[in-house]
Formats: structure tokens, C-alpha cells, sequence
């Protein structure tokens, strides 16, 4: 190979020639019209926290791009294999840049109304997301908060349609409320399918290392494996939603407010539900608070293992993909229960299924087997009563100052 | 010249592989077309001796272990911390007279034959005192009933990450969990209302798991005899990957993925001895 371009030739001898000059301008235009500027086609981002957690090679992380290329295909033109469960009849309706081929009808909502904080890849890294608190739902792990199924369970087709129409309240999450049906539901299905990609992105990751050494750190391409091993176990549990449900008894008739009222405060403060220890003496979420969500804690574990390895260049790597493919990291705080803004629903039932199944991806963890079903709906009650509770009301005793109370 | 124009666009995030299109069409072709044939992998272990045998061995640490940090504990010290107990890291136990290294997990990766085909109906007790989980490290077959006991006067929570199941645990009460999926390498569990609490599970179909004891020793009986066994090692502080613990053990293929080979005969207990555990491979 010979470094010296003709045109630096040219230069040592004290001129330039002016074909060197064309050839420059020429370049520049080629830079100026297609380089920085015009819209390229769009591409799935791969999980580099997780492949770079994995110490993926080059080789294995393009191998795990072009595979999820095969099963998904890209953000313009996806791909709903049977075993998915997915329309893709929908999936076209959200995906690929905003367009309109027919009067009325509108393409690329995602990238309309979601891209930007939840990201092309559904990533949450999206160009608004740093600066939204709480940050936007990374779907790729498949854990979502608010729904009617138990904790281990995926959302309903309907749990996230709600979510749509009604935004999630204290959060960044907007109401898209006047959406046709038809776009919403095309939506959710989109939401599903970032999820279900997602996942089997992780579980391709994750399957370098149970290789045999004889595969010589290539995942077999056969259908047994991708669809059988990988897709189909994430798939099920998204088409299995709906058996989920948690069965919800009725509010007991029997008990008036008030004494279901003092009864779940008794169980707010006492050590069987220990709600207290969290969201604090005070109820205004000021127990524990130095703990992470899942997400979170993903990032924040995983940067102790960079700060602490010996391996220099993997680390430099490490903290490139720390700095450029996730957030910085941000504690998770209990809710503040005398707001009256529940992020899940305010109705009584969905204060219900919160204290149920507790939060899947957060802290809160669930009452079911410990808390009896009448229970939960005492401190329903409370927690209802919560935002309203006047000084006296449940006794002059009781003082506001809520330390003061033990 | 092409060098600019490479990189000039970058938004200083590390560079993404580039999808091989043509292989992805060719994937699909094949992903689509082959619909509903269910063929073995071939990655399922097969068979090739009857008779039942024991692994042992005894890992020991080869050197002297720094002094455990004590835990931040600052919640419901009245409890937690009692009669001035310090809680400390259990991370890294190294009994001082035997130099033995507890709690490194090793199990099988496959199994042709499984001696016991049901999980024991007894639970395995799980279970948190003064603000400890009891067993740091513990094993518990697929399907088989886990105790999650809370014998504090306070209440804890349990989180077993990867599974879903984060449960309040009244104080004095408990509740019961069936793993439904193995774990792979060892999952963290935490109780999210004293965030220095930890201890790590181990799920496994075939049961098939070793967890060192305090003198560095673990054993495994019922193994199926006659076939290449294929055993993962794991330790908590271990540097290699997903905290695989890689040692220089030629003689049974030991591999930095932390995984050795061995066969045993039918009533044989085979002892693969005494194995040293070097600092580096800890983390120092």
C-alpha cells in the first residue's frame, strides 16, 4: 500500500492540479447532498449493553443482527413470523417513516407519536428520553407495570390499549386519546412486536455463552432453534395473556368505609404489609428510596463490574456503550400516596391489582399469598382515603405530623 | 479520502454490525418454509451407560482473603444489627483452617437420565434471619416447592430476579414458590425493603447441583454413570463471564467458561481432589 495520493505528489512539486480540484469538489457535493443530510434507511439498534455485557465478537454481534433481520426484518419493512402471534397487517400501519399512501390514512405512527422517547428500536433511548423522569419504557426485557394479570404475566392486548387512551398520569406519558381505534390498536401491536423482538434479542445474546465449544461461537441457524428455542417461548407468554387475569373478589359489603378505612391503615403500618417501610410514615413515599427498578439496576450493577475489571480495552468499550446506548441511572422513588395520582389507574380495582401482583420491574413486591383478598381491599380503602385524610378525622389524637405517630 | 466519509455522521456511540441482508433473506426463507417440522437439535445428551455415580471435589482459596466490609444497614437496626452484631459481606468465606471456598456452584449442563424423575415433595427452606438470608447460595429443582420463611420480627420482601416473584414475607409468616424455569448461571435475590441483603438461587431440572460447604467441599450423588459429563462452575466474585470460574485443569478440559469434563462409572465416587482457586480469578 502506498499512502502518498497522487495529489500530495502534485503538492511536494508546488502546485496542485486542477483535476485533484474536481475531484475534491466533486467529493464535497457528494458529502453535502447524501452524507449528513438525507434520510437513510432505518435500522434496528442492537442491545450493545447486553452484547457487550456478553463480550459478543464483531462476528457474533453481526451474526445476531442479520438473524433478528430474518425473524423481524427492519423498522420500514417488518416481519411477523406465524409463531409471533403478530398482524403484521398492523405492524405496517406503525411502522416505517410518516407517510400517506390513501387520503386519510396515515403510516409510521410510531415514529409519529413514539419514536422519540421510546425510540426507532423500542429501546428507550429515544432523543427526548434523557430528559424525561421517569425515564420511557424500554420494552426489549418484556416487563410492564401497569396491567390485570399477575405479576410473572405480560399485559393484555386491552391493558396496553388503555395505557394509550389514558396516558399514564405523574409521567411523560400522554393520552393519545384521539386516535382512531384502528391506530391504536396498530399501536399496541407494535409495542408487542418491539417486545417480542426484544427479547429475542436478549435470548440470542444470552445463548454465546451456553454454546458448546464445538459450535465455535455460532448460534445454529435452524428453525428448531430460532423459532423452537428462542421466539416461541417468548411468544407464547404474550399469546397466554389473557388466562392471566387476576381473579378479584368483591369489595366485602359487610364492613362500612370508615372501619375498612382504619382497618388497612392498621395494615399499612403493621409489619404483615409493611407498605410503610417504602412509602413511609408519612405516606408521601419517603421510606426506602435509594432503590433502582429493574432497568435501572441492569445499568447500575453492570457498571460496577466495568469499574472493577482488569480488562482495560473491554472496559474502554464498556463505558463508550455505558455512556452512548443507555441513561444514567436513577433511583426508583416509592409512590407518594397523598397526591392522589396513581400511574397505574385510580380506580379502587386498579389499586387492587397493584397491591396483588405488586410491580413487575419495580420494587413493589405483591401481597398475594400472605395479604387475604379482603385485606387488600381494606387498604385499597386506605390508600384511597389517603390524599383526603384530615387532621382528626379518624381521632383527635392523631397527629398530621406523621412521625409523630409511633 | 473514504475515511471521512465513514465516520463523519457518527453521534459518538459505539458502531453498529452491519446486517448481512443476504444471509438474513436466506434465514427467513428457511425460518418460513420448514412451518411446523419439530426436529430434535441434537443438543440433547443421549444416553450411553446405566448405573448411578458421585462426583466430589473441595475448592480452597489460594490466599488470604481481605477482611469482609461491612454491610450499610440502616434500616430497622433495632433488629438487624441486635446486640451490636455487624452484618459483613459474605461474597468471598474462606474457612481460615482449611482454606476452603464455600458457596462456588457447579452443576451438570446435560443429562441423559435423571435418577430421581420427580422433585422431592419436601420444600427446600429458604429462609432470613436478622436481616440475613440463612444460605447465601442455594439450589432448588425445577417444580420443586421452595419455604421463603421470614423468622425476623420484621417484615422483609423476596425478589428472585429473572423469575418474577417478589413477594412480601410477613414477619414470622412465609409463603411458597415453585421455580418453573432453570436458571441458567446462579440469579440474585434481594430484599428491596434492606437493600443489603442478598443471596443467589440455583434452578435446575434435573437437580443435578453442588453447593460448597464451609470446608470448600461439595458433592453430587445419583449422577448418570457411563456418559461425558459436563459440569458448570460458578462463584459470585468470579471475573469470568456471567461469573463463570475458569481454572488452569487440563485433565478435565477445564475451560475459562468455567466448564470440566468427567466420567464416572456406575458406583464409583469420583474425587476430582483438591482445587486451588487463585486470587486473580476472584477479582483479588
Amino acid at each position: 500500500m502506498n499512502p502518498t495520493t497522487p495529489a500530495d505528489v502534485d503538492r511536494t512539486r508546488g502546485h496542485v492540479p486542477a483535476w485533484s480540484i474536481k475531484i475534491v469538489l466533486v467529493l464535497l457535493v457528494v458529502i453535502g447532498t447524501t452524507g449528513c443530510g438525507a434520510t437513510p434507511p432505518a435500522w434496528f439498534r442492537l442491545n450493545m449493553v447486553e452484547a457487550t455485557k456478553q463480550k459478543l465478537t464483531p462476528d457474533q454481534e453481526r451474526q445476531v443482527a442479520t438473524l433478528l433481520t430474518a425473524m423481524f426484518g427492519t423498522p420500514d419493512d417488518p416481519v411477523a413470523l406465524p409463531e409471533s402471534g403478530l398482524d403484521e397487517a398492523k405492524l405496517r400501519l406503525a411502522a416505517g417513516p410518516v407517510r400517506s399512501d390513501i387520503v386519510g390514512r396515515k403510516n409510521g405512527l410510531y415514529r409519529e407519536h413514539c419514536a422519540h422517547c421510546h425510540g426507532v428500536t423500542g429501546d428507550a433511548l429515544g432523543p427526548t428520553a434523557a430528559f424525561l423522569n421517569p425515564y420511557p419504557r424500554d420494552y426489549r426485557p418484556g416487563i410492564f407495570k401497569f396491567k390485570s394479570t399477575e405479576r410473572a404475566d405480560k399485559p393484555t392486548h386491552a391493558d396496553l390499549t388503555r395505557i394509550l387512551k389514558k396516558g399514564i398520569p405523574g409521567t411523560s406519558m400522554p393520552s393519545f386519546a384521539l386516535l382512531s381505534e384502528t391506530q391504536i390498536d396498530a399501536l399496541v401491536e407494535y409495542v408487542k412486536y418491539l417486545s417480542i423482538r426484544g427479547e429475542t434479542e436478549l435470548g440470542l445474546i444470552r445463548a454465546y455463552f451456553e454454546l458448546d465449544d464445538d459450535a465455535q461461537g455460532k448460534l445454529p441457524e435452524t428453525r428448531e432453534f430460532l423459532v423452537g428455542e428462542v421466539l416461541e417461548p417468548v411468544a407464547e407468554k404474550w399469546k397466554t395473556a389473557a388466562d392471566a387475569l387476576i381473579a378479584v373478589p368483591e369489595m366485602p359489603p359487610e364492613i362500612d368505609l370508615a372501619a375498612s378505612i382504619a382497618k388497612g391503615r392498621e395494615l399499612f403500618y403493621g409489619d404483615k404489609a409493611n407498605c410503610v417501610k417504602c412509602h413511609g410514615p408519612t405516606a408521601l413515599g419517603d421510606g426506602q428510596a435509594n432503590d433502582y427498578d429493574d432497568w435501572n439496576k441492569s445499568i447500575v450493577e453492570w457498571t460496577k463490574e466495568v469499574v472493577g475489571t482488569d480488562d482495560k480495552s473491554w472496559a474502554n468499550r464498556a463505558h463508550r456503550v455505558l455512556d452512548g446506548d443507555s441513561l444514567e441511572p436513577r433511583t426508583i422513588p416509592p409512590r407518594n400516596l397523598r397526591l392522589g395520582i396513581y400511574r397505574g389507574g385510580r380506580r379502587p380495582l386498579d389499586l387492587y391489582y397493584r397491591i396483588h401482583a405488586g410491580i413487575n420491574g419495580a420494587p413493589m413486591p405483591a401481597a398475594k399469598g400472605t395479604i387475604p383478598p379482603e385485606d387488600i381491599w381494606h387498604i385499597v380503602n386506605y390508600i384511597r382515603s389517603l390524599p383526603y385524610e384530615l387532621d382528626g378525622e379518624l381521632g383527635a389524637d392523631r397527629p398530621m405530623v406523621a412521625r409523630d405517630r409511633f | 479520502m473514504l475515511v471521512p466519509l465513514g465516520v463523519g455522521c457518527g453521534d459518538g456511540r459505539v458502531s453498529q454490525p452491519v446486517v448481512d441482508t443476504d444471509a438474513a433473506d436466506r434465514v427467513r426463507a428457511s425460518l418460513v418454509t420448514s412451518a411446523g417440522a419439530a426436529v430434535e437439535t441434537g443438543s440433547e445428551a443421549t444416553a450411553t451407560g446405566t448405573g448411578w455415580g458421585t462426583l466430589k471435589g473441595r475448592f480452597v482459596f489460594a490466599g488470604v482473603p481481605a477482611e469482609a466490609k461491612a454491610l450499610v444497614v440502616d434500616k430497622d437496626t433495632e433488629v438487624c444489627t441486635k446486640d451490636g452484631v455487624k452484618l459483613l459481606d459474605r461474597s468471598l468465606l474462606v474457612d481460615p483452617s482449611s482454606k476452603g471456598l464455600a458457596n462456588v456452584v457447579v452443576f451438570v449442563r446435560k443429562s441423559s437420565r435423571v435418577k430421581e424423575a420427580t422433585p422431592p415433595t419436601a420444600p427446600v427452606v429458604f429462609d432470613q434471619k436478622q436481616c440475613e438470608f440463612i444460605t447465601p447460595v442455594f439450589a432448588a429443582r425445577v417444580g420443586q416447592s421452595i419455604d421463603v420463611h421470614n423468622s425476623d420480627p420484621v417484615g422483609h420482601n423476596t425478589n428472585i430476579a429473572g423469575t418474577s416473584f417478589n413477594q412480601l414475607i410477613p414477619a414470622g409468616g412465609g409463603t411458597f414458590f415453585k421455580p418453573e424455569a432453570e436458571t441458567g448461571m446462579p440469579t440474585m435475590v434481594t430484599c428491596n425493603i434492606h437493600p443489603w441483603m442478598k443471596a443467589y438461587a440455583v434452578f435446575r431440572k434435573d437437580g443435578y447441583v453442588g453447593v460448597s460447604a464451609t470446608d470448600g467441599s461439595f458433592t453430587i450423588p445419583d449422577l448418570p454413570a457411563g456418559e461425558m459429563l459436563e459440569f458448570q462452575v460458578w462463584h459470585e466474585r468470579s471475573t469470568g463471564p456471567n461469573g463463570a470460574l475458569g481454572l488452569a485443569k487440563p485433565e478435565l478440559k477445564w475451560t475459562p467458561k468455567g466448564r470440566f469434563q468427567v466420567m464416572i462409572e456406575a458406583d464409583e465416587v469420583k474425587d476430582i481432589g483438591t482445587l486451588e482457586v487463585p486470587v486473580a480469578a476472584l477479582g483479588g
